[in-house]
């Protein structure tokens, strides 16, 4: 138990004094803010009109300016960026020991390989559920302050499920960029994966698949598929979700404990 | 008898090559080892493999008695090491970075941090960021990493690489007191062959993966030749008073006479009067011994042939 409180404190600290948290909290505050932007558009449709292109996405998007439109929105901004900002954070984690060439440091030691591993996965799912909650805050601060309208303590509590949920069903995914930032040893082949397997998730939307591919459950649950995710998703989705982060995990373990290190 | 280190027909194969050809180390305890080799050699990866980061493709390895892996498993907490270049968290200070390793390594010891810094003399730098460290005050954070937990086996490969000169010394000097003080068994792989020759007790020479030598410190000052360098005015003069006097005279280039029998270079003092008395005083008479670099040339050629 000491070695894994050492182990999680020791990540926490290489996450901090680095330039991860900052960038990823400037990127995911981008979205409430570009979201506020949208209400503002759509509560004047005049000025919108003047702004051309962007008042004819920001309709395509949320339609009216409302709560609802608004919290959707951010359930969209999750599901999306949080599976690319949460794997820079994943990548940087396991990525940095290649590129740095610290893992040489990791790898005899009484703390277990597994400890460290299990520290790197609590240190980066805490931080993206930190920021997802953040999002959230700086959603409901920017939604008063453009005072869209449709306001309900309910509403609020159901977006914020959801929201949390899309983050919740997200991070276990990260098992597969961890692996592939450890096996490619270093940043680009996870950050290649991450941009094929949200093409694919797409895709799998549009095909009316999305229930059966796992990377794409979380944008389902936070409403892409443009209806109630109870209609989009069974329990098969979050079943094969489960399975696909668990094999990820396992083979993130193995990999770290039986792969020659030779750098 | 226990040894600190043990390997039984260590092999590490990488596709076609063989990075490590059926090596059987035995290194006792106390001992400082010099692992010598040139770049390529299997230095490293035998390193690796003794650590456990690496899984032999043949063979086993103990260290300090205990069975090293599968999966990593060994007994880390008393072994400290340095491999390769030395790495740390650049955007961490020096003292973050060490704590870092406190931790991991599970050094109980508060003050472990602090007198690793000044045991490798790195105080000034303490506080700076690791990533702004020359290489030579990177590799004494690397050093300093290896010995906060006071381990009993040092296993280093490379030690000396990045210092300068005046660290060179005192890395050797700190290695020696640590061997003869403490009882520290130290393995270290180089190819800087003074650095060994000055501080091993046992030398082993391995060779496109294979280890063709292993010796004592004694039995290498042994196995090297000695002989004797004579310089007179009169050359010529000196050569016949020797060759009358029964010694062997191997051979005189630039201008010199080499003696190499055991009698001559046993006893220089003898060699001196003789020359003397025939009326050719010696201007320069020195015993000259074979170093490790002659040795490890020699015995490297011959196995390349």
């Amino acid at each position: 138990m000491t070695n894994f409180s050492s182990a999680l404190r020791i990540e926490a600290l290489k996450m901090f004094r680095s330039k991860v948290p900052l960038f990823t909290t400037i990127g995911f505050s981008m979205m409430p803010l570009v979201g506020g932007l949208f209400m503002v558009i759509l509560k004047d449709p005049a000025a919108a009109k003047s702004m051309g292109l962007i008042t004819t996405k920001a309709q395509l998007l949320t339609g009216t300016a409302d709560w609802t439109s608004f919290f959707g929105f951010l359930a969209q901004a999750v599901a999306g960026g949080g599976m690319v900002l949460f794997s820079i954070i994943t990548i940087w984690v396991f990525g940095r020991e290649f590129s740095d060439h610290t893992l040489k440091e990791l790898l005899a030691l009484p703390t277990s390989r597994e400890t460290i591993v299990t520290a790197k996965f609590i240190v980066l799912a805490i931080w993206s559920l930190v920021i997802t909650i953040l999002i959230f805050g700086v959603g409901l601060i920017v939604g008063n302050l453009v005072a869209i309208p449709g306001w309900s303590v309910e509403l609020v509590r159901t977006s914020f499920i959801s929201i949390l949920g899309t983050a919740v069903l997200t991070i276990p995914l990260m098992s597969f960029v961890a692996l592939l930032a450890s096996i490619g040893r270093g940043y680009l082949p996870p950050f290649g994966w991450i941009i094929f397997i949200v093409l694919l998730a797409d895709l799998s939307v549009i095909l009316g698949w999305g229930d059966w591919f796992p990377w794409a459950v979380p944008g389902l649950f936070g409403g892409a598929g443009g209806g109630l995710r109870e209609g989009l998703l069974g329990v098969h989705s979050y079943v094969i979700l489960a399975i696909a982060s668990v094999i990820g995990f396992v083979a993130t373990y193995l990999w770290w404990r039986n792969a020659d290190q030779t750098r | 008898m226990e040894f600190a280190i043990e390997t039984n027909e260590l092999s590490k194969s990488y596709r076609d090559v063989r990075a490590v050809d059926s090596v059987n180390l035995r290194v006792k305890p106390g001992e400082i080892y010099g692992f010598l080799g040139l770049n390529g050699a299997g230095k490293t990866t035998t390193i690796r493999a003794l650590l456990g980061m690496i899984r032999p493709s043949e063979g086993n390895i103990k260290v300090l008695g205990q069975a090293v892996g599968p999966h990593g498993r060994g007994p880390w907490a008393r072994v400290g090491h340095l491999v390769e270049s030395p790495s740390a968290y650049p955007e961490l200070s020096v003292r973050e970075n060490l704590e870092i390793a406190r931790r991991l390594q599970n050094a109980f010891d508060k003050n472990a941090t602090k007198r690793v810094i000044e045991q490798l003399g790195i105080a000034p730098y303490a506080d700076r960021k690791a990533g702004t460290l020359s290489t030579g005050n990177l590799q004494r954070l690397g050093l300093a990493r290896a010995l906060l937990h006071e381990p009993e086996l040092l296993l280093l490969d490379e030690p000396a690489n990045g210092l300068d000169p005046a660290g060179v010394v005192e890395i050797r000097e700190l290695l020696r007191e640590l061997a003869h003080q403490q009882g520290v068994t130290v393995f270290m792989s180089s190819h800087i062959l003074t650095e060994v020759d000055r501080l091993a007790t046992r030398i082993g020479i391995i060779h496109k993966g294979k280890l063709i030598e292993e010796l004592d410190a004694d039995a290498l000052e042994q196995l090297r030749s000695k002989y004797l360098v004579i310089k007179a005015r009169d050359i010529k003069a000196a050569f016949s008073a020797l060759k009358s006097s029964g010694y062997a005279i191997s051979s005189d280039p630039n201008g010199s006479i080499r003696l190499s029998d055991r009698r001559a270079v046993d006893a220089p003092d003898e060699v001196a009067q003789v020359l003397v008395h025939a009326g050719t005083a010696p201007t320069h008479l020195a015993v000259v011994q074979e170093n490790l670099e002659d040795h490890f040339l020699r015995l490297t050629n011959t196995e390349v042939r």
